[in-house]
């Protein structure tokens, strides 16, 4: 295996703004008898350049809207950027949010095979894994039972234990952390260590500076789509503290 | 083309889940499960041929099975249209999470339809040669060969539409209306004998509204199911002012021909269409 995980160079990204969103029939009619359509651009991630190792664990920091998502998205290959060139090395797997690709009408177990084989998992490989899984969930009693019923905690473990049993070498974790209870995100930081340990890597977007200091062997600030500082965990986090205070100070 | 086939043939368990996850939704909280699938049909055939024969005074033998020979494709058709419509904007932000190739969202829902429409069609053969008594005809080996064709229709029909619905959601809307006038437009509730003999047209004309008529794919294998699945008969329609009769009339193999054909671009050209659009549904805010 190579030693690059992750490659960025020089990755752009734009999206589309339309005022007028052309998401209805009217939208459009009303485009054709304006004089001009007014499209605007918003650069989401100006000219990134990245290089992450297998069995680094970065933490992806910056205000909302800096380009942290889309920049997962990208290493995620659902979306394509618009200039630039990305690598990735080794299978790549989301941490979903809660409740995405669960279905409420079907059963637990149901719905721990739909999410594994869409994270790239055969039935048989599901199968083996199954009861890692639920122990892994706590949802022993529950599995059989339709996710409808299920509390929005359990619906997160589920997802998780999906996700970190899909064997991945690259995870990438969107806030995901935030919405658990104190003893699951323990269980969460347990096994991200026992990852690090495996020599995984990972990327974790965060606003919990520290959770991020805690777990992450470096760290990236980006800011308005371009990287502000790249390095140790204490440091950017620092930078990024200082340089939050002092917007906040202006704002007043 | 032939790259995007091939990663979709890697992701083909994924499209098989996808197909049995449908079919497990649709059931899960019916204690009736298929049969309601089937109940629409029979039910809306039981309606047709009473009207047809007691009120429109049609004379026809065994009429409730020409109507379900071209009903049951037409089920397909509508209701493989309609579900993959939302597929992809139901599953938006599973898209913007995770990468798997997009197409497997419509495609599974056309298959999902595909086996309701197999299902039903063995239960139309045991209504024909149990209840109707009628022979099975030689060309039924051809059924399979209307059955693909048509899926290959409806796959692509349904590539363009759910990846337009992601953009503009009136798509669905317009589908749904366009569907409900097509209905007219293929032969279903009358017969393409009666096009042929359509009132309006001087003889030298039948011809014509006969052949343009069929150049609508759907409308052609309809037409074409009726033929292979069942013996010819002769119309007859007994209005108030004179009775009608309306010959049956040959297969005309040539517009099958072109049908098949047409299908295939359309399968073609929409999996262009999506295939060129498929990358953005993500970035729909
Ligand atoms: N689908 C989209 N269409 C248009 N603009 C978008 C879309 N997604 C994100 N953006 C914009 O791009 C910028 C970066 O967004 P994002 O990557 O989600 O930031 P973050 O995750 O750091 O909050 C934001 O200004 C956001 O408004
Ligand atoms: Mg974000």
């Amino acid at each position: 295996m190579k030693d690059t995980a992750i490659l960025l160079e020089h990755v752009s990204k734009s999206y589309r703004l339309s005022h007028q969103p052309y998401s209805s029939l009217k939208g459009i009619l009303l485009s054709m008898f304006r004089y001009r359509r007014r499209i605007e651009v918003h650069q989401a991630l100006n000219d990134v350049s990245l290089t992450i190792r297998h069995g680094e664990t970065v933490g992806l920091i910056g205000v909302n809207g800096s380009g942290k998502s889309t920049l997962l998205a990208i290493i995620a290959r659902v979306i394509r950027p618009n200039a630039g060139r990305i690598e990735v090395n080794g299978r790549v797997a989301p941490l979903l949010q809660l409740g995405v690709g669960f279905h409420p009408d079907l059963t637990g177990l149901e719905n721990v095979y739909f999410n594994g084989i869409i994270l790239g998992l055969t039935r048989q490989q599901i199968a083996e894994r199954l009861p890692s899984i639920v122990r892994f969930a706590e949802l022993e009693e529950f599995i059989d039972t339709p996710v409808r019923a299920y509390s929005s905690g359990m619906v997160l473990r589920l997802g998780f234990a999906v996700a970190v049993h899909t064997d991945p070498e690259i995870i990438l974790m969107d806030e995901v952390l935030a919405v658990g209870d104190e003893a699951f995100q323990h269980k969460c930081l347990r096994k991200i260590q026992e990852f690090q340990h495996e020599g995984r890597t990972i990327l974790l977007v965060s606003h919990d500076m520290n959770q991020v200091r805690q777990v992450a062997t470096r760290t990236v600030w980006l800011h308005q789509g371009r990287v502000m500082a790249d390095g140790a965990p204490e440091e950017v986090v620092t930078q990024y503290l200082a340089f939050t205070e002092e917007m906040e100070r202006r704002a007043i | 083309m032939w790259n995007e086939l091939r990663e979709l043939y890697r992701y083909r368990e994924l499209l098989w889940t996808l197909v049995l996850r449908e079919l497990r939704v649709r059931y899960k909280n019916s204690y009736l499960g298929f049969f309601w699938s089937l109940i629409v049909p029979l039910v809306t055939v039981a309606v047709l041929t009473i009207v047809f024969k007691r009120v429109m005074g049609m004379v026809i033998p065994n009429y409730s099975a020409y109507v379900l020979a071209a009903f049951l494709p037409w089920m397909y058709f509508q209701t493989a249209l309609l579900d993959s419509s939302q597929s992809v904007l139901a599953q938006i932000q599973l898209v913007k999470k995770v990468y798997f190739p997009r197409e497997v969202l419509p495609l599974a829902a056309v298959l999902a339809n595909l086996i309701h429409f197999v299902l039903a069609l063995l239960v139309f053969f045991v209504y024909l040669l149990g209840y109707v008594g009628a022979p099975l005809l030689p060309s039924v080996v051809l059924l399979p060969v209307l059955v693909f064709f048509q899926t290959l229709l409806i796959a692509g029909l349904s590539l363009i539409i759910s990846c337009l619905n992601v953009f503009y959601e009136d798509t669905k809307y317009i589908v749904s209306i366009g569907l409900q006038l097509m209905f007219y437009l293929v032969p279903v509730i009358y017969f393409s004998e009666q096009v042929y003999h359509a009132q309006l047209a001087s003889p030298e004309w039948q011809r014509w509204i006969y052949l343009v008529y069929h150049l609508n794919p759907i409308a052609m294998l309809m037409t074409a199911y009726r033929k292979i699945l069942l013996p010819p008969i002769t119309v007859q329609q007994i209005g108030a002012v004179q009775k009608q009769t309306f010959a049956s009339l040959p297969m005309d193999w040539g517009l099958l021909a072109v049908a098949c054909g047409v299908s295939v671009l359309i399968f073609v050209l929409g999996y262009a269409f999506f295939n060129k659009r498929k990358w953005d549904f993500a970035e729909q805010p």
